[in-house]
């Protein structure tokens, strides 16, 4: 019941933003509306699901304590740089990924900040929070609004003006050439093949690469066919989106959600005590303290009656059990 | 106990880490071997014990169960996944959760890594790469009739407890013949094990991995 409710509080919250942003509708643009809408029930997908997700035993407390970490004062007194910079590094530039191959991490920045890009022009334009008037008749001088207020005049000539208008193409090749990437890599390597999910684990990368083409071959028509095929290239385009989006929240893409958390389990981890929890059998350093006690907590909400096997490493816990087999199961083998 | 899995017996094991070389061809994970081999009470024995994912089966995946990404995957034929690549956040849960010593992490890729069963090889049919070269048959792959056709009355275990917490697994372990069926095996919570020296010379993630503190992102 709580998902759906905050699911549905999220929607709300996301049309009435799209009701004062348009100034009452007036600047919405009624030909993009079914996208307007496919966002709304990509917000209550979103909210959903990530209620369900941090409702589990691991998630929540992880949840409550990294938002604690990245709200606390006192770990923004002590380490300043420690949030903007791991959100850099991390959700921005994902520097982990070139310790995977150096190819994944660049297929996945092209595919990255190419949708970030598509997102940052087409969300506002179909919520109708930006909009574009021309100063004189048929232009070349436009002036780019958002919230109906004038924030930039531009030359629809001039360099900036012609990023403004194909920012969108831009996007849809770097998405083409990572999305192109992971797909070969999905048919040819068995490391990312094993196991594999139509569903899951490729129509992630078929969405993106339908939306791409689509979105390209609109461009195509209207500058190189006169509008040829523009209508039904239109719907295909439209269509493909509207599924993306409602598909968004319940397979692969969720991790766009889900990985900030990353930056939070790392602040808990080490910016808020720095103590450090040492292996009950050999004195190795096991993890921090704090960690090792939230997942003890963790274990014991799940039943996980062993929770005291947290405090031995990963060897000694398989030491002491070949060490109990070879002295009581099968004496001196 | 899966229907077709693995059979360990630590008292076959002669410690030449054939598994752990041949683990490191796994495609799923390749160039890092998820086989540990510990030698047990070194300089004063010659005991060794291989080590793979045990499958838990109930309680179900206990290094599923703490993961705060829902990365570890259980499919329906018991086999315990590796983390989602997508998903697995490299919190380290899984690994000081999981009563046998399992998991790891690369601190680097922030991704944890563990054995899979050669889902690649099991899937399709094939042992696993650890029995396929294992030459005591320290490490068995099947079911328990053809282990029987080749021993003979041999019994297996499936079950540990852990200080009063009982675990049962997919995966099995050999037990003398005449030892009640349904005994559970020691997880060894009492134990003072000796600490030995470098089990993995070979194959094996940076020695800081087996812990999953490093620097941060
Ligand atoms: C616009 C946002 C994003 C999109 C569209 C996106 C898309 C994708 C896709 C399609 C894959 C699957 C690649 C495959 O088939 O193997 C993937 C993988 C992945 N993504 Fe993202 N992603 C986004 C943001 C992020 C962010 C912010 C992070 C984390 C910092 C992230 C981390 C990952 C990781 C770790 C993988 C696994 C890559 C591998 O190991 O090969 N993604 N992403
Ligand atoms: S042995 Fe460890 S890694 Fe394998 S299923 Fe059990 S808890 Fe998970
Ligand atoms: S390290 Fe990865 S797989 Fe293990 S518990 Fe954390 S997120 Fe899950």
């Amino acid at each position: 019941m709580r998902p759906v409710l905050v699911g549905i509080v999220t929607a709300l919250v996301l049309s009435a933003a799209i009701f004062l942003g348009s100034r009452g509708l007036h600047n919405f643009d009624s030909a993009l509306a079914p996208y307007a809408i496919a966002s709304v029930f990509l917000a209550f997908g979103i909210a959903y699901r990530y209620t369900v997700w941090i409702s589990s035993p691991g998630a929540r407390r992880l949840f409550r304590k990294g938002w604690g970490a990245a709200l606390s004062w006192q770990n923004l007194r002590r380490t300043p740089t420690a949030l903007p910079r791991m959100i850099a590094t991390y959700l921005g530039f994902q520097k982990f990924l070139g310790a995977r191959s150096r190819a994944r991490w660049a297929a996945h920045q092209l595919i990255f900040w190419g949708c970030l890009l598509a997102a940052a022009i087409t969300f506002p334009l179909t919520w109708g929070w930006f909009t574009f008037t021309a100063n004189t008749g048929a232009g070349p001088q436009y002036t780019m609004n958002i919230w109906g207020f004038p924030v930039v005049g531009f030359n629809a000539l001039s360099v900036l003006g012609w990023l403004l208008f194909h920012g969108l193409d831009i996007a849809a090749v770097l998405v083409i050439a990572g999305a192109t990437y992971f797909l070969i890599r999905r048919m040819r390597d068995r490391e990312a093949s094993t196991g594999q999910r139509f569903g899951y684990d490729l129509v992630p990368l078929l969405a993106l690469i339908i939306i791409s083409v689509t979105g390209l071959l609109l461009t195509f028509s209207s500058v190189a066919l006169h509008g040829g095929g523009y209508e039904f290239l239109a719907v295909l385009h439209m269509a493909a989106v509207v599924l993306t989006l409602l598909y968004l929240p319940f397979g692969k893409f969720f991790h766009i959600a889900q990985r900030p958390a990353a930056v939070g389990m790392q602040l808990f981890k080490y910016t808020e005590h720095g103590e450090i929890r040492r292996c009950r059998n050999c004195g190795e350093p096991i993890d921090t303290t704090a960690y090792v006690d939230n997942l003890r907590a963790t274990m014991r909400d799940l039943k996980l009656d062993f929770d005291a096997m947290a405090e031995v490493c990963p060897r000694c816990k398989r030491l002491r059990r070949g060490q109990a087999y070879r002295t009581t199961v099968k004496p001196g083998f | 106990m899966m229907g077709r899995t693995i059979v360990i017996d630590p008292g076959r094991c002669i410690g030449c880490q054939a598994c752990v070389s041949a683990c490191r061809e796994c495609d799923s994970h390749r160039g890092k071997s998820m086989i540990h081999l510990d030698y047990l009470d070194q300089g004063a024995s010659v005991a060794s014990s291989p080590t793979v994912c045990m499958h838990c089966e109930d309680p179900v995946a206990p290094c599923a169960q703490v993961c705060p990404a829902e990365a570890i995957l259980v499919t329906p034929d018991g086999v315990v996944h590796d983390a989602d690549k997508s998903r697995c956040i490299g919190c380290g849960n899984c690994v000081s959760a999981c009563p046998m010593g399992v998991p790891k992490i690369d601190l680097e890729a922030k991704l944890q890594f563990k054995c899979n069963l050669c889902y690649d090889r099991t899937s399709y049919g094939l042992a696993p790469m650890c029995a396929t070269v294992c030459p005591t048959g320290s490490i068995f792959y099947g079911t328990l009739e053809e282990l029987r056709t080749e021993r003979p009355g041999v019994e297996v275990a499936s079950t540990f407890d852990f200080d009063g917490s009982i675990i049962s697994t997919g995966v099995a372990m050999v037990v003398p013949r005449g030892r009640p069926v349904d005994e559970p095996l020691p997880g060894g919570a009492g134990e003072h094990a000796r600490v030995t020296g470098s089990p993995q010379p070979a194959g094996h993630l940076e020695p800081s991995a087996d812990n999953v503190l490093g620097d941060p992102l």
